[in-house]
């Protein structure tokens, strides 16, 4: 008999992800490293030092800052987007597929540049009510994108069903509507919270004094580390707080459909009269979220436009965001694979728990992440490493890669070891089988889990102002440089380019994610901002 | 074409034992079913078989060749040449239908003709470049078939290949999968939880039961003479009833019933089986009287539940009858009738210290 033996490693029930254990846990060790760091050096500061920093009336004053901005600014972001995603989903408001669009763009562009742009229009704008309508305006998308997919897929019945047992039209919408979205209305305002919790540059732009804005001063400008580790620890405690606050107020609720019968599409409200005060509304938040910041970024342009060449620093500038994004998103992507593939193949109590330790980097802001690679290499690596390419690319990669565990592990999803066994079964090789089958269908989940970290780093200007080699300048690192200056017109042209690369492919991953399942709308929501944050699913 | 053989097969997940041994033969050319309930371990069985898992102990044959022994002798699923249809069919969603059917042929044979040449078999000529989500489930099911025969395979294994189609369909794809099936002439198992679809398909029906192969007959032999009352249940309604048997004869409470086949000692205790189609319903006091608990109409025919009577008083102690009538008048629940018993019955001895094993 001719046959080939596999010998012991191929065969199949004997087989033990031993490998990709071991690579999962290593990943999952770097990932862990800046909240191991912080708190490494908050001992080394000690325990008297901390209590000095964290009591006195300065922390008092930002944590107060930063707390009410986050309570106030998530609320608005909670009845805007989920008013907008109703208005879009729901009513018969005119021009509704235009606004689908029109209402999500904002979210591509970086919240500093919406910042920006309101200062650059209205020159004396700043404090809490300032940084209250910015950042509003810069991630309600966060709320509607989850909203409008959830009341998209929510069954109609339930709305007839509440109408024909006496509620009237105001009482099903808070029951029944707002309660279908419940999860996914919590789920975007956690992410609000996150992304206000970890935003420096629009609160410096506009003068308004945060935790993050006072961890950049006293680290960058004052050098005062303990300062700043003091108060990162806060921040990283309310981030915490915030992802934990997630699971326990989603609660048992789940939406269930009992039987296979599909579920209609929604029929829409009839607004009736108030068909025009809607429109206005829904026109009024396009204007304030995209008219103003792009239309001040091209009157900038405009006015400051002699030359009608850009700079070539502009250039130099693009290929390097270019390539910071493209190496980030290949290490994310790379490294949660071994960690999607275990959640998706081989789910055990231990698995999922080694992708939830990974998922705490969200409560981790990007300057948090930076100081605490800083402090690492300072103290342990005799500063090998600081301000060098692959130090930020790993910074990138561990701010982005909850992002990225989310969009592999789908990608993986969709290639069931079933397909790969039937496969086989038709005499072709393992290896052939995987090319031919795994492979191709892995591919476009894989290539928009890249396009997302690729995006979340083209944006990213916290983590990049601290650790970017000195003389490798950035879109969003000039762009910081010259509007400091107070040189707008100079900083315009960064800021448009920025917006290009973010705001069109992003849009266009939105809409991808929107037509995946729910849980990856939220990722898809969190990556087309410029934002860290994605809730732990 | 070679037959296929499974000898004391075990598997267990972790502490939980799926197979306990398990033996089976299947001759060449045939179609044999795997009946069992859900969680039984057939699948897991088919999978062995397929070598996607292997056991922890026992031999797996392929006509005379030995292709697992749970130890170092173990032959890759992709040399088994067996040609497996999963449940929902698991075609390659990003290839066509022709693409998904050539999968397993080399590049350079005549893969073209061959893919039409199977297309056609499975009655879907035009369809080669469709993808699979434009097709329906019995479609997609039938594409996943001819792929599986595109390798010339020895054996095919069918897992559950029909539960996923609605029950209109599910008569007609059956059907047209068994003709493609016997017009190719293979081996065939399929794995299912559907007694109906077991029945009218297979040559032979393996019980698999506890992780063990309860009783491997033919349907007809399965059906008429089931090894236990476990086995009777399963395949099918069944009345159970005590009974004292003496000379191939059982007294029971529908009368002195003849049994056939008999395996017991020449008297003694037993249970004793009645199908719902062997009683008849006659006038009051033609045989053993009882009440009309309720009537279901099917059409087809109709199922009456029978409450037995002493002059006018329920037993006491006696089961609800299942009597399945073709045919004759709407009976109204409280009518009363008289009940008789058509041709042999089947009864097993009672054993007082051995429980008897029940389906799950």
């Amino acid at each position: 008999m001719k046959r080939e033996w596999l010998d012991r490693h191929h065969r199949p029930g004997s087989h033990r992800p031993v490998g990709l254990t071991v690579a999962a846990v290593l990943v999952s060790v770097v990932v862990l490293v800046p909240l191991v760091f912080l708190v490494v050096q908050a001992v080394q500061v000690g325990w008297a030092e901390l209590r000095h920093l964290l009591f006195r009336h300065l922390t008092g004053v930002l944590v107060w800052n930063t707390v009410s901005l986050v309570v106030v600014v998530t609320a608005i972001c909670a009845v805007v987007g989920t008013l907008a995603a109703w208005f879009v989903e729901r009513t018969d408001v005119p021009g509704r597929r235009w606004f689908a669009v029109l209402v999500v763009i904002p979210l591509g562009i970086p919240d500093f540049v919406v910042s920006f742009g309101w200062r650059a229009l209205f020159p004396s704008i700043g404090g809490f009510w300032a940084a209250v309508l910015v950042m509003s305006l810069a991630v309600y998308p966060l709320v509607f994108l989850p909203v409008a997919a959830s009341l998209r897929s929510a069954d109609p019945a339930q709305e007839e069903v509440a109408r024909s047992l006496g509620l009237g039209r105001i009482r099903t919408f808070w029951t029944v509507t707002v309660g279908q979205a419940r999860v996914a209305i919590l789920g975007g305002a956690i992410l609000v919270g996150l992304v206000v919790l970890a935003e420096f540059g629009a609160f410096e732009i506009l003068g308004y004094q945060t935790l993050t804005t006072e961890i950049y001063n006293e680290f960058q400008v004052g050098f005062n580390e303990p300062a700043a580790c003091a108060l990162s620890l806060i921040l990283v405690l309310l981030g915490a707080l915030l992802l934990v606050s997630e699971d326990f107020l989603r609660g048992r609720g789940r939406t269930a459909r009992l039987g296979s019968g599909a579920a209609r599409i929604a029929t829409r409200v009839p607004l009736g009269r108030a068909r025009p005060a809607a429109l206005a509304g829904l026109a009024l938040l396009v204007v304030l979220a995209l008219g103003v910041p792009v239309g001040a970024i091209f009157s900038l342009i405009v006015q400051g436009g002699q030359s009608t060449l850009p700079p070539a620093s502009l250039w130099i500038a693009t290929g390097n965001t270019f390539a910071f994004g493209a190496a980030a998103g290949v290490v994310a992507t790379i490294a949660a694979l071994p960690i999607a593939l275990l959640s998706v193949r081989y789910a055990r109590p231990g698995v999922l728990a080694l992708e939830r330790v990974n998922m705490l980097v969200l409560a981790v802001p990007g300057l948090v992440v930076a100081l605490s690679l800083t402090y690492l290499t300072e103290h342990f690596l005799q500063s090998r490493f600081y301000l060098t390419d692959p130090l930020l690319v790993v910074a990138y990669a561990i701010m982005f890669f909850p992002l990225a565990i989310v969009s592999v592990r789908a990608a993986i999803a969709r290639a069931p070891a079933g397909l790969e066994e039937v496969g086989r079964s038709l005499g072709v090789h393992r290896h052939s089988v995987t090319w031919r089958v795994t492979v191709p269908l892995v591919a476009p989940g894989l290539a928009a889990a890249f396009a997302l970290v690729f995006l979340e780093t083209a944006t990213e200007l916290t983590a990049t102002l601290v650790l970017h080699p000195t003389g490798v300048e950035t879109l969003a690192t000039q762009f910081w440089a010259y509007q400091s200056n107070g040189s707008f017109s100079q900083a315009a042209p960064y800021a448009l380019v920025m917006v290009l690369i973010a705001a069109v492919p992003g849009y266009m991953l939105g809409r991808w994610f929107d037509r995946q399942p729910e849980r990856m709308t939220q990722a898809g929501a969190a990556a087309v901002t410029g934002t860290p944050a994605l809730v732990a699913a | 074409m070679r037959g296929l053989a499974v000898k004391g097969v075990t598997k267990a997940f972790g502490p939980q034992e799926v197979l306990r041994g398990v033996d089976l033969v299947v001759p060449d050319g045939s179609f044999t079913a795997i009946l069992g309930a859900s969680g039984s371990g057939k699948t897991t069985l088919l999978r062995i078989v397929a070598g996607f898992e292997r056991p922890d102990r026992g031999e797996v044959w392929l006509g005379d060749e030995l292709v697992d022994d749970a130890g170092s002798r173990y032959l890759a699923c992709e040399r088994r040449r067996i040609g497996y249809v999963p449940q929902e069919g698991a075609l390659f969603p990003h290839l066509s239908v022709g693409r998904n059917v050539g999968f397993g042929l080399s590049r350079q044979a005549t893969r073209r003709p061959r893919v039409d040449e199977l297309l056609e078999l499975v009655g879907l000529s035009g369809y080669r470049r469709r993808y699979p989500h434009q097709l329906s489930g019995g479609q997609q099911q039938r594409v996943a078939l001819a792929r599986a025969l595109a390798i010339e395979p020895e054996v095919v294994l069918l897992d559950e290949p029909f539960s996923s189609l609605d029950a209109a369909l599910r008569a007609s794809v059956r059907a047209d999968v068994l003709g493609v099936l016997r017009q190719a002439g293979t081996t065939s198992v399929l794995v299912t939880h559907d007694q109906d679809e077991a029945l009218s398909m297979a040559d032979q029906v393996a019980v698999l039961r506890d992780g063990v192969v309860a009783q491997l007959d033919t349907p007809a032999a399965l059906y008429r003479h089931p090894g236990d009352a476990g086995v009777a249940q399963f395949l099918g309604e069944a009345n159970l009833i005590e009974g004292e048997v003496r000379d191939g004869v059982a007294t029971t409470i529908l009368g002195r019933l003849p049994v056939g086949g008999w395996t017991g000692p020449p008297s003694g205790q037993a249970r004793v089986m009645v199908r719902p189609e062997q009683i008849e319903l006659g006038e009051v006091g033609e045989g053993i009287d009882g009440v009309v608990a309720s009537y279901e109409y099917y059409g087809h025919d109709a199922v009456v539940r029978i409450r037995l009577e002493r002059m006018g008083v329920p037993e006491p102690g006696a089961p609800e009858l299942v009597v399945r009538i073709t045919g004759g008048p709407p009976v109204v629940a409280g009518h009363r009738v008289g009940l008789s018993v058509r041709g042999p019955v089947v009864a097993w001895p009672v054993r007082h210290n051995k429980q008897e094993n029940s389906p799950e």
